[in-house]
């Protein structure tokens, strides 16, 4: 499994500036990825560019043994004519059910199953929706913002689940969250100014799985490598 | 100086002048019942024989149609004087209207029903049952056909009555049965027509059953006869000399062409047969002066009306009806 | 919803007699020309019934042909919602017809079918079609990004789900442009009987007319009006409650 970059180049039609400019990475592996950098840099652009199948025709973007791409984001809904509940069973395969069960309790979903999805708070609808993308098909899913006003504590634990139970699959995790992604992602595709002077760069993160030590320093170093690319 | 002052008086002169050549004519508008056809010989030989202008009057005169009546215009001074049937007379007065009757045009009904003789010939007011009538809603048609269908006791459910207007379709194709008509205008197109194609027909004529109402007939308003009497008598004097000359059979040529004028649906030789019958109902003997009204029809109408509960109450009409001399 | 609809049409009915009776007042008018109240009441009791009766008939027609245009605006708006040559011709052919007045074509209409049924119903149904269609293919071409992304990129996007989507999400909008057809269609359909027909509320106004009986006029004015208010409530109402329902809506904020 392999994502690759060679020398990518993107600029919106009509935009005198190019949202990406020369990138090149490589992300080997499965494993729970990063895309970190301020706002405006290109980490969405780069995401579409990834998931959209015409740009992989161009050799920029290389993905080997990745057949199915799945790209979301924090503004999703589900159709408000159904429960949630009811609009997750329609869109997971019968060999899912239990794992997506084990989802709702992980994901502390149980008691909104019977709502509507304008009934739920934020968190709630950007987990729900995040559970519906891991019931499908896919090898690598980028989330764009996926937990987005999700408190901390959950996060931490929705992570963690995720890297356990997908553990043969790619993730693209798109946060502002500095220590969070520092914390649990493998491969941090930093956008910005490296000492090398190139403007992204891969750094290695803590990759911290279930039940992990924290190795604070190490943490800190992570963190610290990835501030000094601003 | 001299100039200006020259300039001056000049187009005072000229001001002076324009003012007196308008003063010369009023502006009167005149309201008719129906289309301009030969049925209205009179009223636009009156105004293209020069009649009107003789008398100093400038007169539009104004074809009529089942959305405009001469009474509501005469009420909202949109029209000086009109044409109304007996019927619309006397049931504007009921509901208050201020006119009065100053000429009644048609001293025979020209009021008739057409229907084909390959259907039964109504005999009796029994015979009307199950006919298929049309009627021109708001017309004098509407009225005569109610009074008779309530004189014979037949319900409105033992009829079909169909509402109609200027075009003849439903009667050519049959879907209506007994068509009104005038029977100098209407009348005349409707039996050339069927002629041609080969078919007779017969006329309902409700005077043969004692419903005689009176016909198109002059008026105007309260307000007119008050304020302008001199107006009022010059327009109906010039009015009158224009149907003399017009229902005169030594003026038929150019009677005929003025009609043509404005009749445009419609051949010479229909003109010509709808001038003569006009002239039977206009002047029915030289002895009758154009214009002459009936007193005595004019209260037969009204009873009959009152009869019929078509009004609330008595009107008086002979108090609204003024013979100008 | 339904009594706010009423009182209104009343205040305004009300408000149309005063001014009436004030212009019979300053310009001295008879009865003749413009009914007193006295005259309007008489009248109302000698023609109710059977103006009750015809204004029934119109709203049939009238009901019939907005289900007729309703039906007709989704498929047509659904076929031309997307891109293709299809859809672009199909929003042009909108756009520009429903600038030219459709009553106009009544007296046509009339002319090839007769004064029957049909007529009405075709033109109450032509009256309401246009602005329908054009409300309906602006939502059905207007992708709902932020649902329809899920089922596109996992392949389970189909034409149904994706009108069900656009529709549900537009739903406030639909019941607007239907709830607000339906004056149009009323108004389409008694233009219409006024012009050429033989039954229905606007022929007993034309016959009203040549009889030159205001009164006459201002009945059926008001058991129009009244009619009308009633079935507008009405479809206001039924869209509040389906909208409720789908808990889309409360007091025109989307929850």
């Amino acid at each position: 499994m392999r994502l690759e970059c060679n020398n990518l180049n993107f600029t919106y039609p009509g935009s005198r500036t190019a949202v990406i400019n020369n990138l090149s990475f490589s992300m080997k592996n499965p494993g729970f990825n990063s895309l970190f950098g301020p706002s405006g840099v290109g980490k969405t652009s780069l995401a579409k560019m990834i998931a959209n199948s015409n740009f992989k025709c161009n050799y920029d973007i290389v993905t080997e043994d990745m057949d199915t791409i799945l790209y979301s984001y924090n503004l999703e809904r589900l159709p408000g004519w159904l429960s949630t509940g009811k609009h997750l069973n329609k869109v997971t395969s019968p060999e899912n059910q239990s794992l997506k069960e084990q989802l709702i309790e992980i994901f502390e979903l149980n008691d909104v199953l019977g709502s509507r999805f304008s009934k739920l708070s934020m968190g709630q609808q950007n987990r729900m929706n995040l559970i519906r993308y891991l019931m499908q098909d896919f090898d690598l899913l980028i989330m764009d913002e996926s937990l987005a006003n999700v408190d901390e504590k959950l996060r931490e634990t929705i992570i963690l689940a995720i890297k356990e139970l997908f553990n043969d699959k790619m993730f693209l995790y798109i946060s502002h969250n500095l220590m969070e992604v520092s914390k649990f992602c493998s491969q941090i595709l930093v956008f910005g100014k490296s000492p090398g002077k190139k403007d992204c760069f891969v750094i290695e993160g803590q990759d911290c799985k279930k039940g992990y030590l924290l190795d604070k320093k190490q943490l800190d170093m992570t963190m610290l490598e990835i501030m000094n690319a601003f | 100086m001299k100039i200006n002052n020259f300039i001056f008086w000049l187009l005072l002169l000229f001001l002076i002048s324009t003012t007196n050549s308008f003063a010369k004519e009023t502006k009167v508008n005149y309201r008719l019942k129906w289309l301009f056809n030969t049925s209205v010989a009179g009223d636009i030989y009156a105004d293209a024989g020069g009649y009107f202008k003789d008398a100093g009057l400038d007169v539009d005169v104004r074809e009529g149609s089942p959305e405009k009546n001469a009474i509501n215009e005469l009420e909202l001074k949109r029209a000086d004087f009109g044409v109304a049937s007996a019927d619309q007379v006397i049931r504007a007065l009921d509901k208050g209207a201020k006119i009065f009757v100053i000429a009644q045009l048609f001293q025979i009904n020209p009021m008739q029903w057409i229907y084909r003789r390959d259907k039964p010939e109504i005999k009796t007011l029994q015979d009307l049952r199950g006919r298929n009538i049309g009627i021109t809603f708001g017309g004098n048609d509407e009225t005569i056909m109610n009074t008779l269908l309530a004189k014979a006791g037949i319900k409105k459910k033992d009829v079909a009555i169909t509402g109609v207007r200027f075009d003849f379709t439903p009667f050519f194709m049959r879907k209506v049965d007994v068509w009104p008509v005038y029977r100098n205008s209407q009348g005349v197109i409707l039996k050339d027509r069927l002629a041609r194609e080969g078919e007779d027909v017969y006329f309902f004529n409700p005077a043969d059953f004692g419903v005689n109402f009176v016909a198109n007939s002059v008026i105007t308003s309260q307000a007119m006869l008050e304020k302008s009497p001199d107006i009022v008598e010059k327009f109906l004097k010039a009015l009158l000399k224009g149907w003399e000359a017009a229902m005169d059979p030594a003026n038929e040529v150019h009677t005929l062409e003025v009609v043509k004028k404005l009749d445009k649906g419609n051949n010479n030789l229909i003109r010509k047969k709808q001038l003569n019958a006009t002239r039977n109902l206009i002047k029915p003997s030289a002895s009758i002066k154009i214009g002459t009204i009936n007193m005595e029809a004019w209260k037969q109408t009204e009873e009959m009306m009152l009869k019929e509960k078509q009004i609330k109450k008595p009107v008086n009409i002979y108090t609204h009806l003024i013979q100008i001399k | 919803m339904l009594f706010r609809r009423i009182y209104q049409f009343l205040i305004v009915y009300i408000i149309g007699i005063l001014l009436l009776l004030m212009i019979k007042t300053g310009l001295s008018l008879s009865d003749y020309v413009i009914p007193g109240v006295a005259l309007i009441v008489e009248t109302t009791g000698q023609v109710f019934k059977e103006y009750f009766f015809d204004v029934m008939n119109t709203m049939s027609v009238t009901i019939l042909g907005q289900c007729l245009s309703i039906i007709m605006a989704f498929t047509v708006g659904i076929a031309g919602r997307k891109s293709s040559w299809i859809g672009s011709f199909i929003k042009v052919t909108a756009y520009n017809i429903q600038a030219y007045p459709i009553v106009a074509l009544a007296p046509i209409i009339f002319i090839l079918l007769g004064d029957g049924f049909i007529p009405r119903l075709l033109i109450a149904s032509m009256i309401c079609y246009f602005p329908l269609l054009l409300s309906v293919l602006g939502i059905m071409a207007t992708p709902v990004k932020d649902i329809e992304h899920f089922y596109i990129v996992t392949g389970r996007m189909r034409w149904q789900l994706e009108v069900k989507i656009r529709a549900f999400e537009n739903l406030s909008k639909l019941t607007t442009v239907i709830s607000g057809s339906a004056t149009l269609a009323m108004a389409g359909t008694i233009v219409g009987e006024f012009i050429a027909a033989n039954a229905g509320i606007g022929y007993s106004i034309r016959i009203a007319l040549y009889q030159s009986d205001l009164a006459k006029i201002i009945v059926a004015l008001f058991m129009i009006g009244i009619i009308i208010s009633i079935y507008q409530g009405i479809l206001e109402t039924m869209g509040e409650q389906i909208k409720a329902r789908w808990s889309i809506s409360k007091k025109g904020e989307v929850l």
